[in-house]
């Protein structure tokens, strides 16, 4: 048996190793294999380090000399960074293969995708073994530049420019709270070091609870959370696809885990700290309604798949914070429920995320478009693709019996359960929460319906949609096993659950992977029971019977292909079917408060004497991000305003620097005699 | 009460599944007897659902050519999702052996699989009428899902649990209707209007493009496509009325295994689902279709009426 440490140093050279090998000049595929081949190589000894640590001892390496511990490269590798690592390595994984038959969209530039891709994994494995704020904070900035890299990867667009600079101002804003946060935190301990942080006594509930909202929006802004999203449906689509699933599916989750570790490694919730709890509960909640709403209406299947991983990042929220509240009124075994229920969600969305923006990615290969105004007929061009992609919009769907409905019942649940709150204010408002929570399932179900209707069914409505081929089976063999991941965890959820309650340390009964789930009642009884297995076992059953029934009582009627009804009206083609726009225009008018579509019908008549006879007209239809109009531009033109302000400071006369100066030495003086 | 696992339970269990498939046709025969009496029309025979059914099996099918497998799937993944959710409701007697495998939410996630094959089938034939059904019928499930959740919650926090078997065991044995309840019904019933596709949610007796939904992403089908499309209709429309009945009219339900106690509560499920399905039917004669984007203000009728009966649950 290895050594946890040895497999780490593993992990660490593949990764370098495949940065290095990433320059070696090779074309074709073998310097493909070159690059990702080390990255699949590391991700499974991620997968074995974790299960290593989760099964067996943490894994602690101190570099740090204690006399000057600011600089310092401590390594803790216990539970919680197990199951992120197990999260990284089994995305990773399935992505390399991917991209072994992707990266041929950038042969050109393939070097520098290697090193990026492969630095790019590495920073996400450290960020969650770091045990102390300079590491932290240095694979952090790694993590966020070489994302940075990738997202303008297709440089030569000034659009993808544009998402690039978004997120990287909107992540060092997000790092700088991140920053905030562990100088109060280190203020208080008086020491950069993570343990410290884990042992924090008595403190001041002030800096605490302001450590608490720096996180909250440092890591939140990483994660999506609303209202610091915009950058994510922006800059996600424009990257490489394999790079958007890494990031949807593991980056958000780094952040995830940041607040994890804050929340209920450093702190506990006590009673004191219950809107902590709320807080959560509540933008999660708003986070996942906002996200869904605006996924539902894009066009874009990359923008509509990373909308839909800000709602998705809500229903985490969801869970994370009731599991707080639980905490906070000494409901451990709910608390272990709603958080069991949010960590399955982000196993769960790595895998069916990852796996759509590898099908999105082989749509893009394909097709040269990821606009579903120009696809269709897809499924039967490529049939691999559009069946591991309907298992993929199933499972975001939250449909039984894949992964994603069972960490969604179980966050239903959880909500249920907050009727065991003592405080009836608390228990109304997050009774509430099961309204946008449900109106998101909804409306992620429809959107799932609607990405792979449009884009797989029907008729083609470009010539690239009906030129599309079916992708390599590189591609294909790492989209399977992702496919297959959300089966198996549908159909045996407890082999997640029970991982996971390892690894947060949850105190729930020891069942097998066959067993059901069940939830008993305050008075014993059974509150709800789910057992996925069960249920394939009795569909099986019912569709035999209804097979037999069928054939006995039909004999044996022909099956005639004819065209599809046109009422009389002669051929249809591609413009007579439904497009994706006018597919969700009953809700965008539902839902018009919030997109405040404008619809502008330019008509261009033949003369000015007739306005009847017309030469042209077209149709425009326009959606509005209200966030963007009522966060984003006032805060961005404050800050404009601000910084003209400032700027008249700047007369670039030397004497006036030599004031400026003058008086900062003064103040300063003035301060060293008198303050204190 | 019922914690021991045994086989007559298990085939009790199975039969009145099979009851509520059986029977499924005939609730639906009936309400259009009812309709076409209150319209002063004679009417189809009770029966005749059934007809249509075994000749529709008997029949050769048309498939367009444009379809893929999706939409010759999905009548059988809807009959399947829908026929196997019955398993999970208590129908006769106060108890469905099935209860360890899924409550309440499994149901409506069968449901919610149903539909999304439906909605892929519409859009599957490339024919305007099928996208617009697909498209309405999307608008419909994602706003009608926050009312059923939000009663489901006022549901389950009065008598603990999602487990339709403890529901309704609880339910049988206080069956005195407390406000939450009520509020619960009411907001049950709209929802029972809206996901079975009747007026004034949407019009099932027509094919006028205009107003339909359900109907229109079914107009490609036929043969036994159909008839399985159509069965499955009924099933799940009598699946939830039986819900309804069993949550909160449950009396007379049988909560032992014995040969009387079971058949009072067959007599009783039959007399209140026929009840039941004329008072639908009679509706649907009084009132005429919503506009589409009127549906909203129902719906919003069943949020704020679990809203306001799980508030009182807990203020009171």
């Amino acid at each position: 048996m290895l050594e946890n440490s040895s497999i780490l140093q593993f992990i660490v050279v593949s990764y370098l190793a495949g940065s290095a090998l990433s320059f070696v000049p090779r074309h074709g595929k073998l310097s493909s294999v070159l690059i990702f081949v080390p990255s699949m190589t590391a991700a499974v000894f991620e997968i074995i380090l974790s299960l290593g640590v989760l099964f067996g001892n943490p894994l602690k390496i101190t570099i740090t000399n204690s006399s000057f511990d600011l600089f310092g490269f401590d390594i803790l590798v216990d539970n919680i960074s197990a199951f992120f690592i197990l999260v990284i390595g089994l995305v990773s994984f399935a992505v390399a293969m991917y991209s072994i038959g992707y990266a041929k969209e950038y042969h050109k530039k393939k070097t520098s995708f290697g090193f990026l891709f492969n630095t790019f994994l590495l920073s996400m494995f450290l960020v969650v073994i770091a045990n102390n704020v300079f590491s932290f904070l240095v694979f952090w900035e790694i993590m966020s530049l070489t994302s940075f890299f990738l997202v303008i990867f297709d440089h030569e667009k000034s659009e993808n420019l544009k998402a690039g600079l978004l997120y990287l101002t909107m992540t060092h804003f997000g790092t700088a709270f991140i920053f905030g946060s562990f100088l109060l935190s280190s203020v208080q301990t008086g020491s950069f070091s993570f343990d410290s942080f884990r042992h924090l006594e008595n403190s001041n509930s002030l800096i605490k609870n302001a450590s608490f909202v720096f996180a909250l929006i440092g890591f939140g802004t990483k994660a999506g959370m609303v209202p610091f999203h915009n950058w994510l449906p922006k800059a996600h689509p424009v990257a490489p696809s394999n790079v958007s699933a890494l990031m949807s599916a593991v980056m958000l989750k780094v952040a995830i885990y940041g607040l994890i570790r804050i929340t209920f490694d450093f702190n506990t919730v006590t009673q004191e700290y219950v809107w902590w709890g709320v807080l959560i509960t509540l933008i999660g909640a708003a986070s996942s309604v906002i996200g869904v709403l605006y996924a539902v209406l894009e066009n874009d299947i990359k923008k509509a798949l990373a909308f839909s991983s800000i709602e998705n990042i809500g229903i985490i929220f969801v869970g994370i914070g009731l599991a707080m509240v639980f905490n906070a009124y000494n409901l451990a075994s709910l608390a272990g429920l709603a958080l069991t229920a949010s960590m399955f969600h982000v196993l769960n969305h790595a895998i069916f995320k990852s796996l759509l923006f590898m099908g999105s990615g082989s749509i893009l290969f394909s097709t040269k478009t990821k606009n579903m105004e120009f696809l269709g007929g897809l499924a039967k061009k490529m049939p691999y693709t559009s069946v591991l992609f309907l298992i993929g919009s199933l499972s975001i769907a939250g449909l039984p019996p894949f992964n994603g409905f069972v960490s969604e019942w179980l966050t239903l649940q959880a909500i249920m359960m907050s009727s065991q709150i003592p405080d009836v204010l608390l228990k109304v408002l997050l009774g509430i929460v099961i309204l946008p929570v449900a109106l998101t399932a909804g409306v992620a179900a429809v959107t799932a319906v609607k990405i792979f209707g449009i884009s797989f069914l029907s008729r083609p409505r470009s010539d690239s949609a009906s030129n599309a081929f079916e992708v390599p089976r590189t591609m294909i063999a790492g989209m399977t096993l992702l496919a297959l991941f959300a089966i198996s965890l549908g159909v045996l959820p407890l082999i997640g659950i029970n991982l996971i309650s390892l690894a947060f340390d949850i105190q729930a009964p020891q069942r097998g992977p066959f067993d059901p789930i069940s939830i008993q009642n305050t008075s014993g009884e059974s509150f709800a029971n789910l057992s996925i297995l069960s249920i394939i076992m009795l569909l099986g059953i019912v569709a035999i019977g209804t097979y037999l029934f069928i054939r006995i009582l039909g004999k044996n009627p022909q099956r005639k292909i004819y065209e599809t009804w046109d009422c009389g009206f002669g051929k249809l083609d591609q413009k007579t079917q439904y497009t994706a726009a006018s597919l969700s225009q009953p809700i965008r008018t539902i839902f018009k408060f919030l997109y405040k579509p404008t619809l502008t019908v330019n008509r261009e008549p033949h003369s000015q004497s007739n306005k009847f006879v017309k030469k042209s007209s077209s149709v425009e239809s326009k959606t509005i991000d209200v966030f963007e109009l009522w966060f984003y531009l006032p805060a961005t033109s404050f800050c404009i305003k601000f910084f003209e302000k400032i700027r008249r400071m700047q007369t670039g006369k030397v004497n006036a620097y030599l004031l400026y100066i003058m008086i900062a030495l003064m103040l300063l003086l003035i301060f060293a005699r008198f303050g204190s | 009460m019922f914690a021991d696992f045994n086989a007559t339970r298990v085939i009790l269990g199975v039969l009145q599944a099979f009851l509520l498939v059986l029977f499924a046709p005939l609730i639906t025969g009936i309400m259009k007897k009812v309709k076409a009496r209150t319209q002063k029309r004679v009417g189809a025979s009770i029966f005749q659902p059934y007809y249509d059914i075994i000749k529709l099996i008997k029949k050769d099918e048309t498939v367009s050519e444009q379809s893929s497998w999706v939409f010759r799937l999905n009548p059988w993944i809807n009959f399947v999702a829908i026929t196997t959710a019955t398993l999970f409701v208590p129908v006769v007697m106060a108890y469905s052996p099935f209860g360890i495998a899924g409550d309440i939410l499994l149901i409506l996630g069968l449901y919610g699989l149903a539909r999304f094959f439906l909605i892929l089938a519409g859009l599957d034939v490339s024919s305007v009428f099928g996208g617009l059904g697909s498209s309405r019928e999307m608008m419909m499930s994602s706003i009608v899902e926050p009312a059923i959740f939000i009663m489901v919650l006022s549901v389950a926090i009065v008598y603990g649990g999602t487990d339709v078997s403890t529901i309704v065991n609880s339910a049988a044995q206080s069956p005195l209707l407390i406000p939450t309840t009520i509020f619960a019904a009411i907001s049950l019933f709209i929802i029972i209007l809206a996901e079975t596709g009747r007026l004034p949610f949407d019009n099932p007796a027509t094919h006028l493009e205009l107003t339909m939904i359900h109907e229109a992403m079914v107009l490609e089908y036929s043969g036994k496509s159909l008839a399985l499309i159509e069965w499955s209709k009924s099933i799940k429309q009598i699946t939830l009325l039986a819900l309804l009945i069993n949550i909160f009219v449950p009396f007379g339900i049988s909560s032992d295994v014995s040969a009387l106690t079971l058949g009072l509560g067959l007599i009783s499920f039959v007399i209140k689902a026929v009840l039941f399905g004329i008072l639908i039917a009679f509706l649907e004669t009084r009132v005429a279709k919503w506009r589409l984007f009127r549906i909203p203000d129902l719906i919003a009728i069943a949020i704020a009426s679990s809203l306001i009966g799980t508030t009182i649950f807990y203020i009171g």
